[in-house]
């Protein structure tokens, strides 16, 4: 064999999966600009909603604002007047519009802090505490439904373990998984946002549910591909069980478990704010519960956006990923 | 002229000491304080501001208190000590306050604590625009604030105003700079103060932390040391969550936490690795307000039978498995400025009594429930409590109370828990049967005054809605003396007018602070006289 064939032995492979990757790239472009028509609807359609709900909620902004407060009429119109809501709704409205495009979001109410610097010192926390607890969510699925698919006592064993984290409830197994590995065996702290340590607690009482509910979605895909035709064929190419289940099986079961995934993130987001309150951790979860409550309207509106905006990558990068794991949809557009 | 009063209190002492029950492990004359080290500190509640002028959380007091400090220091009998400053005069018509200062005080952000600064403080308060709600109380009496030399401030009043040295004398004063900052509102390290501590971070939704002022010098007289503060650094950490709290001391993770629910205290109680200490709150007890202008409670016999029906002492013993203290009065017990004994005992569970009035007042027939009916109509009342508010086991409480009318009397107390906004709207609009609430400081009466002022003239937290004739005199008339044994026989009459009378409210129990801290946490105390937890000054590490 001379080294020109080898070349052309090894090129035919990498051509065929440049081709791929173009493919997937033009798909992914007009994708991604259908995507950012549709996601600046989605954000309008977020924020008119969210300011239509908040007005429609039972106690008006300035009487909670003074709460229990002494009111007189002087002091109800320096609220006003300081948060512009003496103006009509409609302009109200407007004006938040034209200031949120210009890149202000205006002050919180209740905190009396520039919003846009206040959910940006927040965010960075809650996306480490929901990107761990995914990748615990998603790791604790795969082994234990690679490890169980087909088996019978194994995958009712986890079958059982998945029903009783999915019923168990995220607040329960933070202070049960604290009072074990912090408070009695002093492995992890308890509080705060410092350091990975800190992180590993929080991760796996909000992502082990998750991860629960997606192991029961791919265990059951998995199941369904292995006793598909092909893995026969791969079998009969002498692939061991491990092998069929994570190259070939995983993938067949992997699109309804992936758009679950995607679908679930959400959850994890508003998961997200118990998990803070046990663990005394910063983030979004707890300035998003008490701004509805407190009707802190800029800062309800900037936390809409900021989750429509996140709502629309994540579909997008779920469905890029379908392009990735299913060559039938990329032949298809 | 001018009457110089002498720094005593010249206010009825009750005993105090009995109120603050210290369980400590050690005995602490032995040694000696060490400075230097830090400590971490688990509380419950995060400042909504750390402006302390618009901070009205009585739970975030111990952390800004490090910080910010004001003019007067009261004691344990109720007097009044220097701090910022080292005397003051009340003019004889009473209507003029002057303070002379200390003339060796700085802010951390270096600028000079004089008069001037001090009257720019009470000068902003009075704009609404910064203050909001806070313009309408004691500032809003002052007509002038003025600073005629670098150590002597004046204030001088549109009338006589019996609570203002206490609201005058605890404001805590911020840096003039402060007042240009962007921070101004939400507070942070741009707003400067004269205390012990600096602010130095403020992480929120985690902790924040300060770091010790090494110039500082002048603590109030009744401190327990003088000089700087021993601890080189504090951080308060959130921890929200009680439990948490409790294994994160227990464990080592900090070194003192506040806020103990009454199942977790004898963890720390009986363990001698940790000292416990409990105080008495100040202000109102938690006391279940009857609306007097809507539903069955406009009667008064309907009212008195609700007091007459349920057994507190019985209710909170058993849910509080006697942890707690049965209220009796307007005020509690260890609010010392007019707390009347005398209440106590006076009246109480007679479901005789409650029968009675209630067959009086035409509620005869009794429903297939078992509840008592009047035209068809059941004797319902409904208890509207916010659910942010609901904590310390009150839902439970409110079960029992609930269960007790029902059985004692045949009364329907329907319990209603409600989100912020609807509470606000109830609220405005009167529409309730009874609200049960508690506040938690002391104020010098002006609790009293807005617990039972009309709505319509500024009374925001008068639950029972009256606006009977006498009381609004009682209030003006107490008011506008400073003749502190006058003021307390006007709200004694008050008080047995309210509950003996009336029945606008049944008191239920006291509500409390706790502290917990390591055992080799030394000098972690309540304040003398508001008793709240102090601040980090007098605390120091045993190495």
């Amino acid at each position: 064999m001379d080294v020109e064939n080898v070349t052309a032995l090894h090129q035919a492979p990498i051509a065929s999966l440049q081709g791929r990757f173009s493919s997937i790239r033009t798909t992914l472009l007009s994708q991604i600009l259908g995507r950012i028509g549709s996601g600046i609807i989605v954000l309008w359609a977020a924020i008119t909603l969210s300011f239509i709900s908040l007005h429609v909620a039972p106690g008006d902004i300035v009487s909670l604002l003074i709460g229990e407060q002494i009111r007189t009429p002087a002091i109800e119109a320096a609220i006003r007047a300081e948060w512009g809501l003496d103006e009509p709704l409609i302009k109200q409205y407007l004006s938040y519009l034209w200031r949120v495009l210009h890149g202000d979001f205006g002050r919180s109410y209740v905190l009396q802090t520039d919003v846009a610097t206040l959910v940006l010192s927040q965010i960075w926390p809650t996306l480490k505490l929901t990107g761990a607890a995914l990748v615990v969510a998603v790791v604790f699925a795969v082994v234990s439904a690679v490890a169980t698919a087909g088996l019978r006592w194994p995958r009712r064993i986890a079958g059982g373990m998945e029903l009783v984290l999915v019923s168990t409830p995220s607040f329960w197994l933070g202070i049960v998984l604290l009072f074990v590995f912090s408070f009695t065996l002093k492995l992890f702290p308890v509080a705060g946002d410092r350091n990975f340590a800190a992180l590993v607690l929080p991760a796996l009482s909000l992502g082990l549910s998750l991860g629960a509910v997606i192991g029961q979605v791919l265990r059951e895909g998995l199941e369904r591909a292995l006793e598909e035709p092909f893995a026969l064929t791969v079998r009969s190419w002498g692939a061991n069980a491990l092998t069929l289940r994570l190259r070939h099986g995983l993938r067949h079961a992997a699109l309804p478990a992936v758009t679950l995934t995607g679908w679930l993130i959400g959850n994890l987001l508003s998961g997200a704010v118990i998990t803070e309150q046990v663990f005394g951790r910063p983030g979004l979860g707890k300035i998003t519960v008490d701004a509805v409550l407190g009707k802190d309207l800029p800062v309800v509106l900037a936390v809409a956006i900021l989750s429509a905006f996140i709502y629309v990558v994540l579909s997008t990068l779920v469905d890029t990923l379908y392009l990735l794991l299913d060559p039938r949809l990329r032949a298809r557009t | 002229m001018v009457t110089r009063r002498a720094f005593i209190g010249g206010v009825s002492v009750l005993v105090v000491s009995t109120m603050i029950g210290q369980q400590s492990a050690y005995t602490q004359e032995t040694v000696t304080p060490v400075s230097g080290g830090s400590l971490v500190w688990g509380v419950e509640t995060e400042p909504s501001t750390l402006n302390p002028h618009l901070n009205g959380q009585a739970k975030a007091k111990l952390i800004l208190r490090n910080v910010y400090e004001s003019l007067l220091a009261r004691t344990a009998d109720g007097g009044y000590v220097p701090w910022l400053a080292t005397d003051y005069k009340i003019s004889d018509e009473g209507t003029t306050y002057t303070f002379t200062l200390r003339d060796d005080v700085t802010f951390s952000d270096g600028e000079k604590l004089d008069a001037a600064a001090v009257a720019l403080n009470f000068t902003k308060l009075k704009e609404p625009t910064y203050s909001g709600s806070i313009s309408a109380g004691h500032v809003s009496h002052v007509v002038e604030a003025l600073a005629p030399d670098p150590r002597t401030l004046i204030l001088k009043l549109d009338s006589v105003y019996s609570p203002f040295l206490d609201g005058a004398a605890s404001l805590e004063i911020i840096s003039p700079k402060g007042f240009d900052s962007k921070q101004l509102k939400s507070g942070g390290p741009e707003i400067a103060g004269t205390g012990p501590f600096i602010l130095d971070r403020y992480v929120k939704g985690q902790e924040i932390h300060l770091v010790k002022n090494p110039a500082y010098n002048w603590a109030p007289e009744n401190a327990g040391h003088q000089g700087p503060a021993y601890l080189d650094e504090v951080t308060y950490r959130f921890l929200p969550e009680s439990a948490v709290r409790t294994g994160a001391l227990a464990s080592g993770q900090v070194d003192v936490i506040e806020g103990i629910s009454g199942n977790d205290a004898a963890v720390f109680k009986d363990d001698p690795e940790f000292s416990y200490q409990s105080a008495i709150n100040t202000g109102t007890p938690y006391t279940l307000y009857l609306n007097v202008t809507r539903g069955p409670t406009v009667e008064v016999k309907v009212r008195k039978a609700v007091l007459a029906s349920i057994d507190v002492a019985k209710v909170i013993d058993s849910v509080y498995r006697g942890e707690r203290t049965r209220a009796w009065g307007v005020l509690t017990p260890a609010d010392t400025d007019f707390y009347d004994k005398s209440i106590e005992g006076s009246y109480g569970y007679d479901p005789k009594l409650a029968n009675d009035l209630l067959d009086d007042a035409g509620w005869t027939k009794r429903d297939a429930d078992g509840f008592r009916t009047k035209d068809g109509a059941r004797l319902s009342i409904e208890i509207v409590q916010a659910q942010a508010t609901l904590r310390d086991q009150r839902d439970v409480l409110l079960q029992a109370l609930q269960a007790q009318a029902r059985q004692n009397a045949g009364i329907d107390l329907a319990l209603n828990y409600v989100d912020a906004g609807t509470y606000v709207d109830r609220q405005k609009n009167g529409e309730y049967g009874a609200v049960p609430n508690s506040t938690t400081t002391q104020e010098n009466a002006v609790t009293i005054y807005f617990h039972y002022l009309p709505r319509s003239l500024g009374g925001s937290i008068n639950y029972s809605r009256t606006e009977a004739p006498e009381v609004l005199a009682w209030l003006k008339e107490a008011a506008s003396t400073l003749d502190h044994a006058q003021r307390s026989r006007i709200y004694n009459r008050l008080q047995r007018f309210a509950i003996l009378e009336q029945a606008y409210g049944l008191p239920l129990y006291v509500p409390e602070d706790q502290i917990a801290a390591a055992v080799n946490v030394r000098g972690v105390k309540f304040r003398p006289f508001k008793h709240l937890p102090e601040n980090a000054y007098d605390i120091w590490v045993e190495r």
